[in-house]
C-alpha cells in the first residue's frame, strides 16, 4: 500500500491545525472523508480538500509534502505509525505524541515535540523555541521519546523536561534546558547563556564547553561514564553516528534548586 | 535390544529427566574482556546446583564490543532457580556483590518479556539518593556514584517461566582420561549453543547424585549405581570394564535448547570418543515420574 500523501496546494491563508490528520483518526476514512476533515484555526473553514492534493491509502504511514510554516500539529498525539514531512512543520510538531514516528526533511516551528510522552522526532534542519518544552496546558515539557535536531534550536529547548532524550545538533538558544526536571539533553554545537537553569536531575552534555557557565554549577571534575558509552550506542543504532567517549568533566547543579543535575562537558 | 552406536560409542537407550526451571539472562560489561570475565565468573561462582547454592548459573557466551548497550566488551551470564523469588533474590545478591564490586563493570538486561526482574530497580539504593535514573529508546538505567566512577544498571531484566534444568549427559569410559577428555570436548562443543549453560565446574559433574539418602535429612547422595568402586553391587548399572564415569548437566532457557546442547555433546564425545576409551553414554533419570522433561538419546542422536 502506498503511503497517504497529502501534496500543500498553495500557501495556507491561515494557520492550519493538521492534528487530524494521524493514522489514529484517519483509519477507517475514505478519501471523500478525509477531504472533508476540517483543518481551519479561524472562523473561516478550511478542510483538508482545500489545502492538500490528498494521495495513497496507508494511514500508518503518511507524507506531507511541500508544507509550511503554517502547518501546525503535524502528529499531535500521534499514538502509532509514522509521518515522514517533505518540507517545513509549523508549531507543535509532534506535541503530546505518545509512540510513532515523525521525520521532517525540513524546519520545525516553536514547540516542537513539546510534553511528548514517547516516540521519535526527528527534524534535519532548524527548530523554533522550546523544543521537547512545555505544551499549553501542561506543567510537564517532554516526558519521554527522543527529538533529533539536525540543525539550531531556538531558545528553552527541552524546558521543564522530564524523561527522554533531546540530540542538537547545532547550536541552541538561551536557557537550554531550563527548569529540566531529569531526561537527558545533547548540546552539539554552543549554547546562549543560562543553560540548565533550575535543572533538578537533568543532564545537560556538551560536545565543547558552554562560554557561559551558571555559577549554580560546582564542579566534580573529570572522569568515566559509561552512561557516555551506553548512549553513543544507542544513538548509533538510531543512525546517529556521534562521538562521545567516556571521559568528561561533570559539574553538579543546578544549586539554586535541588542541585542533583549535571552538566557533563566532553573532554 | 538394539544397540545404537555412534562411531564405535554406544548410545543407551534411555532418557534425561529434567524439570521446568525459571531463568534470565544478564549481559556484563567491563572494560576488558578480561574484566567482563572475571565480573561474569564470580556472579557465577558457587551456582554449580540448586541443592545448596541457591541458583545455577554460568557463562553463556562471550559477546563482542559490537553486541553490548554500551560497545564495551560482554558477557551473557544466564541464572536459573526454582521459582521466581529465589530467582529474585539470587539475581539481587550476585549482582549486588559480585558485578556492582567489580571495578568497571555494568549490567544490563538480556531477556525480553513480559514477567520482570529487578536488577538496578533494587541496586540503585546503594546509591543512597545519589543514584540517577536516565531512559533511553523507553528503558531505565540507574547510574550509582560508587568510588570507581558510576555504576551503570538497567532497571529490570525479563524471566522466562520456561527455563528447563537438569538436562544430562553421562559418559562411561575405560579411563579417567578418556571421559575427562571426551566431556571437555562435549562442553566446548555446548557452549556455542545459543540460550545453554553448563553450571557445573569446567561444565562437568564428577558427583553425579540420587534422590535421597540412607541417612536422614540427607536430601541427595552420591549416583552409587554409576561408582565405578561399586560395581560388584546389584545395583550398579556399569559394564565390567567401566572405570570412570563423569556426567555434563544442561540449563536452558527453552527445552529445544537443551535437545540441541546434547546433540552437540554426544557427537563432540563419540567424535574420537571409542578410541580414546569411551564406551557409553547415557543420561540420568528418575524413572520419568519425577521430570516432566524427557530427552531421549536415541532421538538426539538422530
Amino acid at each position: 500500500m502506498t503511503a497517504l500523501c497529502f501534496q500543500l496546494k498553495r500557501r495556507p491563508e491561515q494557520r492550519l491545525d493538521l492534528s487530524p490528520l494521524v493514522p489514529a483518526r484517519l483509519d477507517g476514512l475514505n478519501r471523500k472523508e478525509i477531504e472533508a476533515l476540517s483543518v481551519a484555526t479561524t472562523r473561516e473553514a478550511v478542510t483538508v480538500g482545500d489545502v492538500f492534493k490528498v494521495k495513497g491509502r496507508d494511514v500508518q504511514n503518511l507524507h506531507f509534502i511541500g508544507t509550511d510554516d503554517r502547518c501546525d500539529k503535524i502528529g499531535a498525539g500521534l499514538t502509532g505509525g509514522e509521518i515522514v514531512v517533505e518540507g517545513d512543520a509549523g508549531m507543535l510538531l509532534g506535541a503530546r505524541m505518545k509512540t510513532g514516528k515523525i521525520a521532517v526533511h525540513g524546519g520545525a516551528g516553536v514547540l516542537a515535540g513539546a510534553s511528548m510522552a514517547g516516540g521519535e522526532i526527528a527534524v534535519r534542519r532548524d527548530v523554533g523555541d522550546q523544543a521537547g518544552g512545555v505544551a499549553f496546558g501542561e506543567t510537564f515539557g517532554m516526558k519521554g521519546g527522543f527529538i533529533a535536531i539536525g540543525g539550531d534550536a531556538g531558545d528553552f529547548v527541552g524546558e521543564r523536561l522530564r524523561r527522554g532524550l533531546i540530540v542538537v545538533g547545532g547550536n541552541a538558544g538561551d536557557y537550554a534546558g531550563g527548569r529540566m526536571i531529569a531526561g537527558t539533553i545533547l548540546l552539539r554545537g554552543g549554547v546562549g547563556r543560562y543553560a540548565g537553569y533550575g535543572n533538578r536531575r537533568g543532564s545537560l552534555v556538551f560536545a565543547d564547553k558552554p562560554r557561559h557557565l551558571l555559577p549554580t554549577y560546582v564542579d566534580s571534575g573529570v572522569m568515566e561514564f559509561d552512561y557516555l558509552r551506553l548512549l553513543e550506542t544507542w544513538l548509533r543504532g538510531q543512525g546517529l553516528r556521534i562521538r562521545l567517549g567516556g571521559r568528561a568533566r561533570r559539574l553538579m547543579g543546578d544549586m539554586a534548586v535541588l542541585g542533583k543535575g549535571e552538566m557533563l562537558i566532553l573532554s | 535390544m538394539p544397540e545404537l552406536k555412534v562411531k564405535g560409542v554406544t548410545i543407551v537407550e534411555t532418557f534425561a529427566e529434567a524439570f521446568p526451571m525459571v531463568g534470565t539472562r544478564v549481559i556484563i560489561t567491563a572494560p576488558t574482556a578480561e574484566w567482563a570475565m572475571i565480573s561474569a565468573r564470580t556472579m557465577t561462582g558457587f551456582a554449580t546446583s540448586v541443592i545448596a547454592c541457591g541458583a545455577e548459573g554460568g557463562i553463556e557466551r562471550i559477546l563482542p564490543k559490537s553486541e553490548t548497550p554500551d560497545g564495551r566488551p560482554g558477557i551473557a551470564v544466564l541464572l536459573f532457580t526454582m521459582d521466581v523469588d529465589k530467582l529474585q533474590t539470587q539475581l539481587r545478591n550476585r549482582v549486588g556483590q559480585c558485578v556492582l564490586t567489580s571495578p568497571g563493570s555494568a549490567c544490563y538486561a538480556g531477556l525480553e518479556g513480559g514477567k520482570k526482574l529487578k536488577l538496578g530497580a533494587s541496586l540503585r539504593f546503594f546509591g543512597d539518593g545519589w543514584q540517577m535514573s536516565k531512559v533511553i529508546g523507553g528503558r531505565r538505567y540507574w547510574r550509582i556514584p560508587v568510588m570507581g566512577g558510576e555504576f551503570v544498571c538497567e532497571d529490570k531484566t525479563g524471566l522466562t517461566t520456561k527455563a528447563v534444568g537438569g538436562g544430562n549427559l553421562l559418559v562411561v569410559g575405560k579411563s579417567h582420561s578418556a571421559v575427562l577428555a571426551a566431556c571437555t570436548r562435549a562442553v566446548r562443543a555446548m557452549a556455542d549453543v545459543p540460550d545453554v549453560i553448563t553450571p557445573f565446574p569446567g561444565g562437568i559433574v564428577r558427583s553425579g547424585s540420587k534422590v535421597g539418602s540412607k541417612y536422614a535429612g540427607q536430601i541427595a547422595s552420591t549416583n552409587h549405581a554409576y561408582a565405578p568402586g561399586l560395581k560388584w553391587h546389584p545395583d550398579s548399572e556399569l559394564p565390567p570394564n567401566a572405570e570412570a564415569v563423569l556426567e555434563i548437566v544442561i540449563d536452558g532457557l527453552t527445552a529445544d535448547a537443551i535437545h540441541d546442547a546434547m546433540h552437540a555433546g554426544i557427537h563432540a564425545i563419540a567424535k574420537g570418543g571409542a578410541r580414546d576409551g569411551v564406551t557409553h553414554i547415557t543420561a540420568g533419570n528418575y524413572g520419568g515420574n519425577l521430570g516432566p522433561h524427557h530427552f531421549h538419546l536415541k532421538e538426539i542422536v538422530g
